[in-house]
């Protein structure tokens, strides 16, 4: 005769120690599951996918600019001082970051594509430096690509004359398509640099 | 033969001798002088203004444009030192299809332009400019591209003053961002 059956009471205890433990390890898994499982995904709202065009017509994608940190500017070239200043600061960030350069993309997105030909683009990016992508395409695909990257833009008036509204900062981006930060027209020159600094060396 | 050795050791200064010690202070000298003068050259050469009656119109100028740009700012200061208000109302050139005043402002993180209704208000005694808050004259319709040095012979229309002939110079975009005064948030 074993032991358990001579104390039954010793038996029902062992059992509920199992049933015990085998609670515990289910509500542990539990709890790590919604933790880890059921955790947002990081956000990655410069991974999500588009189609532009580029200055010299050929199609761009998402995956274009992925691998290396990037600022992007939305505007358009009929723009007399918001957008040829924000240029000109990204062509001086450039020549100060010096063979720092590389790891760094800069795009402008005309968000007038009625206006902007790839073309027209080419010859007026190419004038802050020679580095910088221009960037455009059809209004719907603008229009996918804007609203992913939380940029808004507007068109105002009619007929020949009319102007664009648009996001004036200059969109931070990590490698890996992650939002980093904004660059402001208030700004210093030093301060925007440091920015630009800390996102290509992180 | 004391003071002759401190006198010595006095033009041994650096380790060189009385001559080369003069010619160094001499050549610092014209150095400085030539590099305070270069630095007086541009001042100079920039300034360019204008009078008519109480007005003072100094340095109008324009903003060269990338290759294929339609549009360009033009930027002027306005001195009234009479005792009566004036407005300038319009800016007109034979040479540019269009020129309309603008003011560009950034609100909530948009950028927007209007046109200032009305032109832009010199009251008396003040000094305005087109460049502040976002102010600027837009030179619409560009046929060509505008460089640097060029000139453009245009006209201000001021409601009490009358027709002004002015040179808007055509000048390179500076690196510091001098012709674009902050505008408010």
């Amino acid at each position: 005769m074993t032991t358990s059956s001579k104390w039954p009471l010793l038996r029902t205890i062992r059992w509920a120690c199992w049933a015990l433990v085998v609670l515990v390890v289910a509500i542990l898994s539990f709890a790590w599951a919604q933790k880890e499982l059921l955790k947002p995904a990081e956000v990655k709202p410069y991974a999500t996918p588009f189609e532009l065009t580029d200055q010299s017509g050929k199609t761009v994608t998402e995956q274009t600019f992925l691998g290396t940190p990037s600022a992007w500017f939305f505007g358009f070239t009929h723009c007399p001082d918001v957008c040829p200043t924000a240029l000109a600061e990204m062509a001086q960030a450039l020549k100060e970051l010096g063979s720092d350069a590389n790891r760094l993309t800069v795009v402008f997105v005309s968000v007038d594509p009625q206006r902007d030909t790839p073309a027209l683009l080419k010859d007026y990016v190419a004038y802050f430096d020679e580095r910088i992508v221009a960037l455009t395409g059809t209004e719907e695909q603008l229009r996918a690509m804007t609203k992913a990257r939380f940029v808004f833009y507007k068109k105002v008036g009619s007929g020949e004359s009319y102007e664009m509204e648009h996001t004036a900062g200059i969109q931070l981006v990590r490698a890996d398509g992650r939002f980093f930060g904004t660059l402001d027209s208030h700004e210093t020159a030093d301060v925007r640099l440091q920015k630009i600094r800390r996102l290509i060396s992180e | 033969m004391a003071t002759e050795q401190a006198t010595r050791i006095n033009y041994r200064i650096g380790g060189m001798d009385g001559a080369s010690c003069v010619s160094r202070i001499v050549n610092a000298l014209t150095r400085n002088l030539i590099a305070s003068l270069l630095f007086l050259l541009p001042v100079t050469a920039l300034a360019h203004e204008f009078k008519a009656e109480s007005l003072l119109i100094d340095h109008p100028k324009v903003i060269e444009t990338p290759p294929g740009a339609k549009v360009a700012a033009g930027y002027l200061t306005v001195v009234n030192q009479g005792q009566a208000d004036d407005r300038l109302v319009a800016i007109e050139s034979a040479g540019i299809p269009r020129i309309e005043m603008h003011a560009s402002k950034i609100i909530d993180g948009i950028a927007s332009m209007k046109p200032m209704e009305g032109g832009l208000p010199l009251p008396a005694g003040k000094t305005v400019g087109l460049g502040e808050d976002g102010t600027h004259a837009m030179f619409m319709d560009l046929t060509k591209q505008l460089k640097e040095g060029e000139k453009i012979e245009a006209v201000l229309v001021f409601e009490k003053a009358g027709r002004v002939p002015v040179v808007f110079n055509v000048e390179k975009r500076s690196a510091q961002k001098n012709e674009r005064h902050d505008h408010q948030q």
